[in-house]
């Protein structure tokens, strides 16, 4: 081959590369330009589980485009449900799917855009780390009240329970304790940010937290044998799971429309990963 | 003279509006809780617990839960108000008494939230390790904290009964030899006492109506507190819990229930202070 | 001797009872200001963001207290207005207009508004706001409009009170003087009585604004939100300063999000501070005129 011949090849394959990469690369930008040319509010509340990937998605819009509102408000997957089906707001987040009844009396339409799990959290102090299903079934019935009679130090168990509003609750109530008593005499703290802090600030509190919010504040505890982790809840092995779903009221139009579909986009699974939970795509 | 008509009907009006606006929210929560009645259900508000997954809407725990902290609240605090009173109204020399005063006075204008903040990470844990049981969100750390609240409104009120005890008694107790104490102990209480009194009812309207203070730091546990260390829930701190709730159920109309009882006990109160009367003539209306 | 004694305890108890109270006092709102001392900065403020950019509303701002300041601002604002005119408008009423039977009738109905607990007046504005969404519009819940209404309906006695004793403190010579040189009812009161009450209706005024920036049960329950950005419109959710201390209070993610908690309660506790302070000296310096007549 002539060397002119090689060298325009070389160029021509450079240029393929190059055209390629620049294809790839606004990837990420891409989902955020379906906002483009939008203007309006998009009122969100209900699951305080979401609120993490909430924010962050609503930094990301409110920062590139300047018409945009986004609002969070927590509240429970029960007051998304029912505002979201009241008109109150345009998006309403539940940490449990909504009962048959309440998709047919709202006209609701689910959008599920990860699963997330809900663990038993001891305070880091706290040398118990594993328990079982009866264990905790009884700590929080309130039959069992002191660490001792679970190999822990000789101090009273101070129970965080959360509102009855609360998806994480309701997922906890059915699927780690089958629907036992929980115990009236239990905090009530109103959210998952709230739990954590609060079994993080008392070392003798033990409570039941969503999956991702799990950090370095609390530990998690494991659930015959099973420790709640992203991986664990992914792979099925660790029982107690829930779908975080956004609902609207019938289908969602304009903005609303958009915003849910960049849920469901790359960058909006990728926030969704990044925040703790297990994307759906 | 039109004007004079057009003036007074303006401002009128707007009085009237208020006085309208008093009835209409007394009126918004028998209205929203009427259905209470009706389900039958409205006896049993009074007696069952807060179990709502069991079907039962009972306020009773709240009510409890708001009569213990207040009345707590209050006990701590007035024998602290009536002494800092006592500083301030001429038991104390030098110029602390009148610093007492001015701190006093600002404390009026610190904001509850800050109070409820400092409470969590500062008396929550101190309560906790010196009980060494139960959580530190309990009837005991909200007392404290609430009694620290209501203190300049009872001191206030009553520096200003004691300052208006006639001070010709002061000056002829004081010829016929009786010391400060005497004087304050024989004469000013006693002659204060509509002003004493007026200032312990406001204080314990105050109490009952707070919401912060218990919402952050009582624990919400819907049930009747056993002990001082044991968690409990307000009818205020309950309203702010439930509202987040649905508004079609039973549960949220129990809200206008507990509305009710509060409206109905802050009326009382006021009420009662108006037929006792205040010592001064111009009184001076407390901080809100 | 026994009467010593006692008397030596009840003094002592005194002492002790300040003591207490200013060790209380002193021991909250002091740990608030030292822990939260550091994290005072513009970065406390505007995040990241730059601070001109956020200013000029150019940029959204996040991770820092400037839109719930702003908020607190916006609401402020609308509430004093809409209760300013009412309440003062009420209060000459009271001290000018009314009969002394009126005056018994509704100064029982302002004591009570008066006494009735915050969140039941958030209670009250959250029911006429699903009320109203229902009954006129979709358009209408729980918003900064709601919210500054129903903080409106708070203050409002207050306003009455401090209006109408303003304005029964005037000597009597101030009354009498006017109308001797012939002026109406009207113009006694525009031009003599209201500019001599001013200071303690003002007083009264910044009081009131000091109320509104720091409740928080009111407007938890109808439509602070704890992510909002600027607010952008009457109808729509908003921020507020004490709100967003309650919400890190009870959930904040890390510690960065608790120290901007500490430097928002310094923030608030300052604000309502320099209010009081503001209002005292007006009543004061006012009063001074007042006595002396100067004016």
């Amino acid at each position: 081959m002539k060397k002119s011949q090689m060298g325009f090849r070389w160029v021509m394959a450079a240029a393929v590369l190059v055209l390629i990469a620049g294809g790839m690369a606004p990837v990420q930008a891409d989902d955020l330009a379906a906002f483009d040319g939008m203007q309006g509010t998009v009122r969100i509340s209900g699951g305080t589980a979401h609120i993490p990937v909430m924010k962050e998605t609503a930094k990301r819009i409110m920062q590139r485009y300047a018409g945009i509102q986004i609002t969070v408000a927590g509240g429970g997957s029960g007051v998304g449900i029912k505002q979201v089906g009241e008109g109150l707001v345009d998006v309403g987040n539940s940490g449990r799917k909504p009962t048959d009844e309440e998709i047919a009396k709202y006209d609701l339409k689910l959008f599920k855009w990860a699963v997330d799990g809900v663990g038993v959290v001891v305070n880091p102090k706290n040398p118990v780390h594993s328990l079982s299903t009866a264990q905790v079934k009884a700590v929080f019935a309130g039959t069992i009240g002191n660490w001792k009679e679970l190999g822990g130090p000789d101090k009273a168990i101070n129970l965080y329970t959360r509102d009855e509003a609360s998806g994480t609750r309701a997922v906890f109530w059915k699927k780690a304790i089958g629907k036992g008593p929980i115990s009236a005499k239990a905090n009530v703290v109103v959210s998952n940010g709230a739990m954590k802090s609060a079994v993080a600030s008392d070392p003798y509190g033990i409570g039941y937290v969503s999956v991702g919010h799990i950090d370095k504040s609390v530990t998690p505890v494991t659930l015959d044998g099973v420790t709640p982790t992203l991986e664990t809840v992914k792979s099925g092995v660790y029982p107690v799971a829930r779908g975080l779903f956004s609902n609207t009221k019938g289908e969602p139009t304009g903005l609303t429309k958009v915003f849910v579909d960049f849920l469901f986009s790359p960058t909006g699974q990728a926030i969704a990963a990044e925040k703790g939970f297990v994307a759906v795509k | 003279m039109f004007r004079d008509q057009l003036v007074k009907v303006l401002f009128g009006g707007a009085a009237a509006f208020s006085v309208a606006v008093t009835l209409l929210i007394f009126g918004f929560m028998i209205v929203l809780g009427a259905p209470l009645i009706k389900d039958g259900a409205f006896l049993a508000l009074f007696t069952d617990s807060w179990l709502p997954g069991q079907g039962q809407v009972g306020i009773a725990p709240m009510i409890v839960g708001t009569l213990v902290i207040a009345g707590l609240a209050l006990a701590f605090s007035f024998p602290v108000s009536l002494g800092c009173a006592a500083l301030i109204s001429g038991l104390g020399r030098g110029p602390l008494p009148a610093l007492l005063n001015r701190l006093v006075r600002f404390m009026t204008g610190i904001p509850t939230v800050v109070y409820g903040f400092a409470g969590i990470f500062l008396l929550v844990p101190i309560i906790r390790e010196w009980a060494s049981r139960g959580s530190g969100l309990c009837v005991l750390s909200a007392a404290l904290l609430l009694s620290v609240l209501i203190a300049p409104t009872m001191i206030l009120f009553f520096v200003d009964a004691f300052a208006a005890v006639p001070r010709s008694y002061l000056v002829a107790a004081k010829a016929l030899g009786a010391t400060a104490v005497q004087r304050f102990v024989h004469i000013m209480i006693p002659g204060a006492w509509r002003g004493l009194t007026s200032g312990v009812v406001l204080a314990s309207g105050r109490a009952v109506g707070d919401t912060l203070i218990a919402l952050m730091i009582a624990g919400n546990a819907a049930v009747l507190p056993e002990s001082l260390m044991d968690p409990a829930r307000t009818l205020t701190a309950h309203i702010a819990l439930v509202v987040a709730a649905d508004f079609d159920s039973l549960e949220f109309r129990t809200l206008f229930a507990c509305g009710i009882v509060l409206y109905l006990c802050t009326t009382a109160m006021v009420i009662l202070t108006r037929r006792i009367g205040s010592a001064s003539e111009k009184r001076q209306w407390p901080a809100p | 001797m026994a009467g010593t004694l006692t008397e030596k305890s009840v003094v002592l108890w005194a002492w002790l009872s300040g003591a207490v109270l200013t060790i209380a006092v002193g021991g909250l709102v002091g740990y608030v200001v030292v822990k939260g001392a550091g994290s005072l900065s513009l970065h406390l403020v505007f995040g990241d963001t730059a601070p001109l950019d956020a200013m000029l509303l150019r940029r959204q701002v996040f991770d820092g207290i400037f839109p719930a300041m702003l908020g607190t601002l916006a609401l402020v604002g609308l509430s004093i207005t809409i209760a300013v005119p009412i309440g003062v408008a009420a209060g000459i009423y009271m001290a000018e207009f009314a009969t002394s039977r009126i005056k018994a009738v509704f100064g029982l109905f302002f004591d009570i508004l008066a006494g009735i607990p915050s969140i039941l007046v958030g209670l009250f504005g959250f029911s006429v706001a699903v009320f109203l969404h229902h009954r006129v519009s979709d358009r209408i819940m729980p918003c900064l409009l709601i919210s500054a209404l129903s903080l409106a309906f708070l203050v409002l006695p207050y306003l009455i009170r401090t209006t109408q004793v303003a304005l029964e403190s005037l000597p009597r010579q101030v009354r009498i003087t006017a109308p001797a040189l012939g002026a109406t009812r009207l113009q006694t009161l525009f031009w003599v009585l209201l500019p001599q009450s001013l200071s303690g209706i003002v007083s009264g005024v910044i009081l009131s604004i000091g109320r509104c920036a720091e409740d928080t049960a009111v407007i938890m329950l109808t439509g602070v939100v704890a992510t909002a950005g600027v607010p952008t419109s009457v109808l729509a959710n908003y921020e507020a300063l004490p709100f967003f201390i309650y919400t890190i209070s009870a959930q904040y993610a890390d510690q960065a999000e608790l120290m901007r908690g500490y430097g928002a309660a310094i923030v608030l506790l300052a604000i309502c501070a320099l209010l009081f302070i503001l209002a005292t000296l007006i009543r004061h310096r006012l009063a001074d005129h007042l006595l002396y007549g100067v004016r």
